[in-house]
């Protein structure tokens, strides 16, 4: 059972955010840059126009960022996302932030054809759904849209407070 | 300070609180540790992500954690689990991870209790027959029944264990309308199908509430105390009665001991880490079975080199889990009427059937087997990983407009059932925990190291358990059947490690699960299990822990 490893390993994370955690928990924010990306990936994999609600509707960046700098997330996770975002920004130097949608499918196709890029996308893509579908109180699933799109609910009592009141 | 407390009792969980709750009642002062926090019943509520996504009820596993060795290729590999995210912790907070359980439960068969000379040895398992017999434990497991609040129904069978009372304290749980097609179709094959004893309260009893079908039941805690956790059950009643002090983030990191007893437990505040020793007639470790073999070894003092209680050197050695696997299979909307597929649709209401029929098999395997048990249920509700499930078609990522049919078809069109089956996972000495001595957790103490195998013949029970399922779900009309089987065993199920039995030489309690080294320690966890049964733990949990209960009250008692 090496899920976790496996899933990491071609990013190389493993041990060396062990010693940047201290550095790496005072940042609370992703990078301008980075959040950008990550907008535009996710506003890709959720378009607009489909049967469930964008990514830009249901909140799925500001649902990432809040999720990966809590304290309850894996942080080596959460420099695997960063590193992705940058491995992508760097493969296209720059560019990425101006692609229309064809090039947009090409860019995150291609890199599904990587290890990396493989994992990471099925990363992004966890982080956002459980945004879309995640209890309102965490600043994703806008008004329950992803619940009604889905025809279900979450359960009975709701939270009233993020992740237990740690 | 010595007799502040007449007991000090190590973690809430099953056992910890079913001793609690008999020590308490009986009059005794008693105070119990748990190292998590208190989740009151008003507190608990379905949020996916903090209790079945995020590490919110276990510790951090960077923090703390435990090194797994599997044989890859030939070679037994490391590899600590804040590396592989294996988390090995189950639910550390007041109540233990019986708040979380889905409470189905079943006792264990006469012939678990002697599974040695009943059915014989195996070879490369480390088979022994129970220092106590069923006839022992069946008042103890009458007496769970009552104060958990398993409801239920008598049915006969031949694989089910007797009974002394004739029925259940409560009517079973409502059940989905699928359970018609369920029955129908196991009698079609000569099938007996079972309504499932469950730790679910189907009427309002005192201050607990009848369950109110939330459909997030398994994972979560219960908002209503429908639930028979161990904090509903025994802490709140031991509570009640004044003698209980219910310590929390209160994580004992050793116990110190003359050569004849326990004389202290080692406190850390896992808040303030600030450390206090505490006194006692009486201690009891009611852990996981795995973390009191660790505690026990990281116990080791000059009276003791091994290791608290481990003369013998059997602590931690045989540990067990519980083998076999699980399938399923779809019903979709297209393949059925629409009535009968929106009854399918209804939530919250539970599938509630067991097969017992495979539990004893003749001639099946080349002799006499034990098979084992196989529960039916919904695939759990939860949206997020429901969700996550439908985000690959062929091992190609789908998104956009892709995805969203998917999902909205997964969600809207079809409905999962699935069984899980549990078989004996056979000890053996390929299957134990040590200390990892290069490791340490955040308060110092060694790292528990457990080495992981699963004897071959589990396996082979649980394929010929499974083919069996197979042909129910066929004959209910399910589609895509599968079944997933595999010797990776689930750490919510964890036993062994502190054998009882007759001789001090090979076990490390005797049958009262008194520790045969230091007189005044007892394991109540389930620990003490030389084999496991081949159902779910905790019904045993809770009647062994109120049978040494009524043991320590003996000793108390100067009776014992």
């Amino acid at each position: 059972m090496t899920t976790r490893r496996t899933f990491l390993s071609a990013s190389a994370v493993v041990g060396l955010s062990l010693v940047s955690a201290k550095e790496e928990s005072r940042q609370r924010e992703l990078p301008q840059e980075l959040y950008n990306i990550l907008q535009k990936v996710q506003n890709h994999l959720f378009p607009k126009g489909t049967l469930l609600p964008s990514a830009s509707l249901f909140g799925a960046t500001d649902f990432l960022q809040e999720t990966l700098y809590h304290s309850s997330y894996d942080r080596d996770i959460r420099n695997f996302v960063l590193r992705g975002a940058k491995e992508l920004r760097d493969t296209h130097k720059g560019e990425l932030l101006n692609y229309n949608e064809e090039q947009m499918e090409k860019a995150l196709r291609d890199f599904e054809e990587t290890k990396m890029g493989s994992n990471w996308l099925s990363r992004v893509m966890i982080l956002s759904i459980e945004a879309l579908l995640s209890d309102p109180i965490y600043g994703g699933n806008f008004q329950e849209l992803g619940w009604k799109a889905l025809e279900t609910t979450g359960g009975s009592p709701r939270p009233t407070s993020r992740y237990v009141a740690l | 300070m010595r007799d502040k407390y007449d007991a000090i009792i190590v973690g809430s969980g099953a056992s910890g609180g079913a001793v609690a709750y008999q020590l308490c009642k009986a009059g005794y002062r008693v105070a119990l540790l748990e190292k998590g926090r208190l989740i009151r019943r008003e507190e608990f509520s379905k949020d996916e992500l903090a209790y079945c996504r995020r590490d919110i009820v276990t510790p951090n596993l960077f923090d703390e954690y435990h090194t797994i060795e599997e044989k890859i290729d030939g070679a037994w590999v490391e590899t600590p689990t804040f590396e592989s995210g294996w988390s090995f912790w189950n639910g550390n907070i007041v109540g233990g991870s019986s708040n979380l359980m889905s409470g189905m439960l079943h006792r264990m068969h006469p012939d678990d209790f002697r599974l040695k000379t009943v059915y014989g040895e195996i070879e490369g398992a480390n088979i022994e027959d129970w220092a106590i017999s069923y006839e022992e434990l069946e008042p103890y497991y009458t007496l769970a029944e009552e104060l958990v609040g398993i409801s239920g129904k008598a049915q006969p069978h031949p694989y089910k264990a007797p009974r002394s009372t004739k029925d259940f304290p409560q009517a079973p749980t409502q059940e989905s309308a699928i359970t018609k097609l369920f029955d129908r179709s196991c009698k079609a094959l000569g099938v007996t199908p079972l309504i499932t004893p469950r730790a679910v309260l189907s009427q309002d009893r005192g201050e607990r509430l009848a369950c109110y079908y939330s459909n997030f039941c398994g994972s979560y805690g219960c908002s209503s105390g429908a639930k028979g956790s161990s904090r509903e059950a025994f802490i709140a009643p031991a509570l009640a009665t004044g003698n209980l002090t219910l310590l929390t983030n209160s994580h004992v990191t050793k116990l110190h001991s003359t050569q004849k007893e326990v004389t202290e437990v080692e406190v850390v505040n896992t808040l303030t880490l600030a450390s206090q020793k505490l006194s006692a007639k009486i201690f009891v470790l009611a852990l996981q079975a795995h973390e009191s073999s660790r505690l026990l070894l990281n116990s080791a003092n000059k009276f003791h080199p091994q290791g608290l209680s481990n003369s013998s050197g059997e602590v931690g050695k045989n540990l067990i889990f519980s083998a076999g696997g699980a399938g399923g299979g779809t019903f979709y909307r297209k393949s059925m009427k629409k009535k009968d597929f929106e009854a399918l649709m209804q939530r919250g209401l539970f599938v509630n059937r067991s097969l017992l029929d495979w539990y004893i098999q003749k001639n099946w395997l080349g002799g006499k087997e034990k098979g084992g048990l196989v529960e039916f249920m919904f695939e759990h509700q939860n949206n997020i990983s429901r969700a996550i499930s439908t985000r690959y078609s062929n091992s190609r990522l789908l998104w956009g407009k892709e995805l969203a049919q998917a999902m909205h078809s997964s969600f809207t069109q079809s409905k999962k059932i699935r069984f899980e089956i549990f078989n004996d996972w056979l000890p053996t000495d390929d299957c134990f925990l040590s200390l990892d001595t290069k490791r340490k957790d955040k308060y110092g103490m060694s790292v528990g190291k457990l080495r992981i195998h699963g004897h071959p013949h589990d396996m082979s029970v649980a394929k010929s358990i499974a083919k069996e399922c197979e042909k129910v779900l066929q004959e209910m009309g399910a589609e895509d059947i599968y079944s997933s089987l595999s010797s990776t065993p689930p750490q919510n199920l964890i036993a062994g490690g502190c054998r009882f039995g007759d001789d001090p030489k090979r076990a490390v309690l005797n049958k009262n699960c008194q520790s045969f080294d230091t007189a005044n320690l007892f394991v109540a966890d389930a620990s003490f299990m030389p084999t496991g049964g081949s159902t779910p733990y905790t019904w045993t949990i809770y009647a062994n822990a109120l049978r040494v209960g009524d043991m320590i009250i003996k000793v108390l008692q100067r009776k014992l």
